[in-house]
């Protein structure tokens, strides 16, 4: 039995290498998990080019690295937006079929929001403060607490 | 507690599928495109009023060079006849909606899928999964020449399947035409939401038989 997993943080990046929303649910600084998904960005470009012959058409890329009590795992849709999820460095055991299972939810999530027509009207992904993104923000919160997060997302 | 968690995850990451009626859907789909021919007609008929005025308080001069974005033909100086006019705004606002429609459904289609190889592997997704979801059949044949263009033939395309008029065959093709624009928006909103830019062109030669040519820009 062991404890439930604690998401750290979230971070959705478009096609185009913009971030699209990056969420912390622990209260520490924020700007930590912004570098965070920047250098997952690099990782996931370096894994996807240097595959040459041993091309994998998998969505998930598993641990991408490991830094400083943080390990990132990525996911990459077939629409090219990645997924990065911050995860606390523990001993125990992470299955990776739970955090696969948070990717699918987080790209639930993701499809949900943007499938509303009102968004995105001129096909940029900026700007997700405005009011229209709350409810893509409030899925997000409610997926980091089945994961079992339970603390409050800053 | 763990239950709970692992049921609750799995019910955010994969919840039922929640189903439409699919004759109250081509019905909307097709009184959606009267409707929008209708507005466009109105919004066009609104546009030419203005430009009237402006031409009589003598704002703008004689010969209209000036372009209005409704009309998405070229600026000619001679009368456009009015139904060719009206055509194609209703054309190009029903291929908008289509690329959002487009994009939003190959967001859902990919879920469950690896990523993509190559661009054939794109075209096939369109052809399998994406035909199978709109339109309930698989595309009947696919030519390529391997250099980026792509036709894709159906033999039974659904939304002109039912398309009958009581002037004649040539007729019922001639309006068969609107019907296919929006058909033409999804396939080109689903490819550039992949990633692979490009154009396409809904051909009608007899009904029900359809034929898109896709174009791709870049090569992966």
């Amino acid at each position: 039995m062991a404890p439930p997993l604690r998401l750290n943080a979230v971070a959705f990046i478009s096609p185009q290498n913009h971030p699209i929303l990056i969420r912390t649910f622990e209260k520490g600084d924020e700007l930590k998990y912004h570098y965070v998904a920047h250098t997952s960005l690099d990782v996931i470009e370096e894994r996807s080019q240097s595959n040459g012959p041993t091309k994998s058409n998998d969505c998930y890329l598993g641990l991408l690295y490991a830094m400083d009590e943080i390990a990132a795992y990525g996911y990459i849709t077939p629409l090219k937006m990645k997924i990065v999820i911050a995860l606390p460095l523990t001993d125990s055991v992470v299955r990776d079929a739970e955090v696969i299972m948070t990717f699918k939810a987080l790209h639930l999530a993701y499809y949900h929001a943007s499938s509303n027509p009102f968004i995105r009207l001129h096909d940029t992904p900026a700007g997700v403060g405005s009011a229209k993104w709350k409810r893509f923000r409030r899925k997000v919160d409610e997926i980091s607490r089945a994961v079992g997060g339970g603390s409050v997302p800053s | 507690m763990q239950a709970a968690h692992a049921s609750s995850l799995s019910a955010l990451a994969d919840p039922p599928a929640r189903m439409v009626d699919g004759a109250a859907m081509d019905y909307l789909l097709i009184e959606a495109v009267n409707a929008l021919r209708v507005s466009s007609a109105v919004a066009s008929a609104r546009a030419r009023k203005i430009e009237r005025d402006m031409l009589e308080a003598g704002l703008v001069p004689p010969p209209p060079a000036k372009q209005n974005p409704r009309d998405s033909a070229s600026s000619t100086t001679g009368k456009i006849s009015r139904p060719a006019d009206d055509d194609e705004g209703v054309k190009s606002r029903l291929e908008a909606i289509g690329m959002h429609v487009g994009g939003n459904f190959a967001e859902r289609l990919c879920r469950d899928r690896p990523l993509f190889s190559d661009s054939l592997d794109v075209i096939k997704f369109v052809c399998k999964d994406l035909w199978v979801s709109c339109w309930d059949k698989q595309v009947d044949n696919l030519r390529t020449n391997h250099r980026g263009v792509y036709v894709l033939q159906d033999n039974a395309f659904k939304p002109i399947a039912r398309i009958s008029s009581w002037e004649g065959r040539q007729e019922a093709l001639k309006r068969a035409k609107l019907y296919v624009a929006l058909p033409a928006g999804i396939i080109r909103g689903a490819l550039s939401r992949i990633g692979s830019q490009g154009t396409v062109v809904p051909e009608i030669t007899t009904l029900p038989q359809c034929t898109f040519q896709i174009k791709l820009l870049k090569s992966t």
